[in-house]
């Protein structure tokens, strides 16, 4: 009977009562398929581009998503309850976006549902209204809302872009300090110099711009209030004043200072204008950013020969070498939330866009051109935007943080250099 | 009665005879004598016992007797040496005067012997008429007698034969009694051994149908032990089978596993929020079509873009690529789980 029961056990121990286990280790390599269907609307719209389309173009920057043109769909509902899923399978798309826009008054009203087409679920609802003329931003609201359903990130499309461009009229070069959304529209001009304009920096509530100015001659950092157009000289050492990087609490600046005879990083309080050395070595540091706890940053220094990212964990803390992969690796941009710092690396005379995940050490090169600059990383960390060049002028890409589709700036005139992405603002 | 009968036979041979050569001999025997010591004289008429005839008769009392002849011849042989004899003693006078004397007195004696024996043989004729008369009637007695004894016989044999009849009556009663009791006895031993043979008979059956209950009961277990060993070797087998067939399932399953995952990982796109560590598991049925029944998440990963992201992607499969063999698509993919955990992000 032993066996018999031996027997019994081997049956009762079949694989069949386990249940089987399929684990999913990687995803899709392509975006996600959406729908953003045109917007329903109701009353006069102003001109321009469509709030839909925007939101397409929103979406599709991130490399994310792969939104479907309006010319495949087979129907074009404004509200949930035209949105036959089976149709939107079909064409195999994961998530449906519709919306109806209402003019009232000098506003227009935006009532917008994203739904889940596998799930057949509606997984958002809401409405949000702009001026007649900031259309843009009810759009990029809508973008906004739309990717934190899908992805759980804040999305970032709401944020300003900060860059400088150059204009050569005959041999006097122009500078122009901008902001735009991060679609490159609405661009603003702050400021116009024929002289350099360099590292422009957002202050945390993305109200006000450091930079550095050569207008009098000679590099100085300039805080600037965008509402007002006021601006603050708060740094004019002898030598080399630059790369102002704020502090959380948008109080202090770290900027980097030759006066003392070397390249040196210190931390500059904006009010007293009172100054604490962070750095001393006999070598070039600069370009310091905080690192995502506020207590320690990143600077460049070519104490080890080359220019190579280190990362000081606090003021006082002894600097780590991050970066070893190459002979130059320079202003690094960490992301906020301490998984990658990026940095401009150098390979084969090449300059990219490179991160080091900080946690394996692992470092990625994420950008396929060449002649690659001044990175700077959205601030849901999803994106990143840096300087190029392309035909021979300088321009900015954007492309998703893991290296993946790019999306390029409408060029302007001229080149365009030293972006800095916005912090968002709640 | 036949003894006598035969003794009546064996006196066939003229019984007179036998008295003669004796009394032959007894007188040659008296004259040898006399002849030898004391001459002729003395042994003279040597007194013949008559009590041999008469004992002879006596013996032979029932047999008519022709005595008279043999009694005549001595006599005549008696007066011859009487004869001799008186010359003998003419002779001898003196000497046996006294003997004389006696002889006279033998001589009347013997007269009177002769007159006696005179009588006697007148009284023996008479006697042996009365004899013959006596012996008529003797024999009509007998014959009577024998009538009468036949009748008597008869009657005896009659008795007899009733008595032997009535014996035999008796015998046969007593002998129907002890057959009867024997037969009874015999009947009551048959029947008590028919009792005995039907006790038997019951306890032999009694025993049979116990034997044959055990022997159903053994052949019952041995059966059922059949049963169980064949039921057993089905059981292995089945499992033996089962195993192959398992290992079998496995290697297709195996197959449609990769085919499922590939899918899933097509149809899957981890949010921008997803980390290495989130894991979310869902629990999916399906119809045996290979369409989604029912998807359930049993672990979340604490996102929810990630979660409906792995929920999305499960449902996006029209079908799913499940094996063809039902048996394998019951055991392995009617009910499954499905574990979402990105090893490596973008």
């Amino acid at each position: 009977m032993t066996w018999v029961l031996a027997v019994a056990v081997m049956i009762g121990s079949s694989p069949a009562s386990a249940e089987l286990l399929i684990r999913i280790t990687e995803g899709a390599d392509s975006a996600i398929p959406v729908a953003v269907v045109p917007f329903s609307e109701s009353g006069a719209m102003p001109s321009g581009d469509k709030i839909s389309s925007i939101v397409q173009d929103d979406l599709t920057m991130t490399g994310e998503f792969r939104p479907l043109p309006a010319e495949k769909m087979l129907s074009l509902p404004a509200k949930g309850d035209d949105v036959y899923f089976r149709d939107w399978r079909m064409l195999g798309q994961r998530y449906v976006l519709v919306g109806q826009l209402t003019r009232r008054g000098d506003k227009v009203e935006a009532r917008y549902e994203l739904f889940d087409v596998n799930r057949e679920q509606r997984i958002m609802g809401a409405t949000a209204s702009s001026s007649v003329n900031s259309t843009r931003s009810l759009a990029h609201h809508i973008s906004d809302r739309v990717y934190e359903a899908i992805t759980g990130v804040p999305g970032a499309f709401s944020t300003k872009l900060a860059y400088v461009t150059l204009e050569r009229s005959g041999d006097e070069p122009l500078y122009r300090l901008q902001v735009s959304d991060v679609d490159g529209k609405r661009a603003r001009v702050r400021l116009e110099s024929d002289e350099p304009i360099l590292s422009p920096a957002w202050s945390p509530d993305a109200r006000k711009l450091a930079y550095v100015s050569f207008e009098t001659g000679k590099p100085a950092i300039y805080i600037h209030e965008l509402s007002t157009g006021n601006r603050t000289r708060v740094a004019d050492y002898r030598g080399l004043n630059s790369a102002p990087a704020w502090s959380d609490d948008g109080r202090s600046l770290l900027v980097t200072l030759s006066k003392d005879g070397n390249a040196e990083i210190y931390k500059l309080d904006i009010e007293s204008g009172s100054l604490k050395r962070l750095t001393n070595h006999w070598s070039i540091d600069t370009e310091p950013m905080w690192d995502h706890t506020g207590d320690g940053f990143y600077f460049t220094s070519d104490r080890s020969g080359g220019p190579q990212i280190y990362h000081k964990a606090s003021e006082d803390a002894e600097p780590r070498r991050i970066t070893f992969g190459s002979r130059y690796n320079a202003r690094p941009r960490p992301d906020n939330d301490g998984k990658y710092v990026y940095y401009v690396h150098q390979r084969d005379k090449s300059f990219h866009i490179a991160r080091t995940n900080l946690k394996t050490e692992e470092e990625t090169v994420l950008t396929r051109t060449d002649s690659d600059e001044s990175p700077s990383v959205a601030p849901n960390g999803r994106m990143l935007i840096y300087a190029t060049k392309q035909g021979g002028n300088s321009v900015l890409t954007v492309i998703a943080a893991d290296g993946g589709a790019a999306y390029s700036l409408p060029a302007s005139k001229g080149d365009v250099r030293e972006p800095a992405w916005s912090p968002i603002v709640r | 009665m036949r003894g006598h009968e035969r003794d009546v036979i064996s006196t066939g041979q003229p019984p007179w005879k036998s008295p003669v050569a004796l009394s032959i001999l007894m007188h040659g025997l008296v004259l040898g004598v006399a002849l030898a010591g004391w001459s002729w004289s003395v042994p003279k008429d040597d007194p013949q016992p008559p009590s041999i005839s008469a004992r002879l008769v006596t013996q032979n009392e029932p047999e008519p007797s022709p005595v008279t002849e043999p009694v005549d011849q001595p006599d005549r042989d008696e007066e011859r040496r009487q004869e001799e004899q008186e010359k003998q003693r003419q002779e001898e006078a003196e000497r046996q005067k006294a003997e004389e004397e006696e002889r006279a007195r033998q001589e009347a004696r013997r007269i009177k012997q002769e007159k006696e024996r005179e009588q006697e043989r007148q009284r023996q004729e008479e006697e042996a008429r009365r004899k013959q008369e006596q012996q008529r009637q003797a024999e009509e007695e007998a014959a009577r007698q024998k009538a009468e004894a036949e009748a008597k016989e008869r009657e005896r044999q009659k008795a007899e034969e009733e008595k032997r009849r009535q014996e035999e009556a008796a015998r046969k009663a007593a002998e129907e009694k002890r057959r009867a009791e024997e037969q009874r006895k015999q009947e009551e031993a048959e029947r008590k051994a028919r009792e005995e043979r039907e006790r038997l008979e019951a306890e032999r059956k009694r025993k049979e149908r116990e034997r044959r209950l055990q022997e159903q009961q053994l052949e019952a277990l041995a059966d059922e032990a059949q049963q169980q060993r064949e039921s057993d070797e089905r059981k292995r087998r089945e499992a033996a089978a089962a195993k192959a067939r398992e290992a079998q399932m496995l290697s297709e399953s195996q197959k449609y596993q990769a085919l499922i995952r590939e899918r899933l990982s097509q149809a899957w796109y981890p949010p921008s929020s997803a980390t290495e560590e989130m894991t979310a598991r869902l629990q999916i049925t399906l119809l045996p079509t290979g369409e989604l029944a029912s998807v359930k998440l049993v672990s979340s990963s604490g996102n929810t873009a990630f979660d409906n992201s792995a929920l999305g992607a499960v449902k996006s499969l029209n079908r799913y690529p499940i094996p063809d063999d039902r048996d394998t698509f019951e055991s392995y993919f009617r009910q499954f789980t499905i574990e979402f955990n990105p090893r490596r992000l973008r």
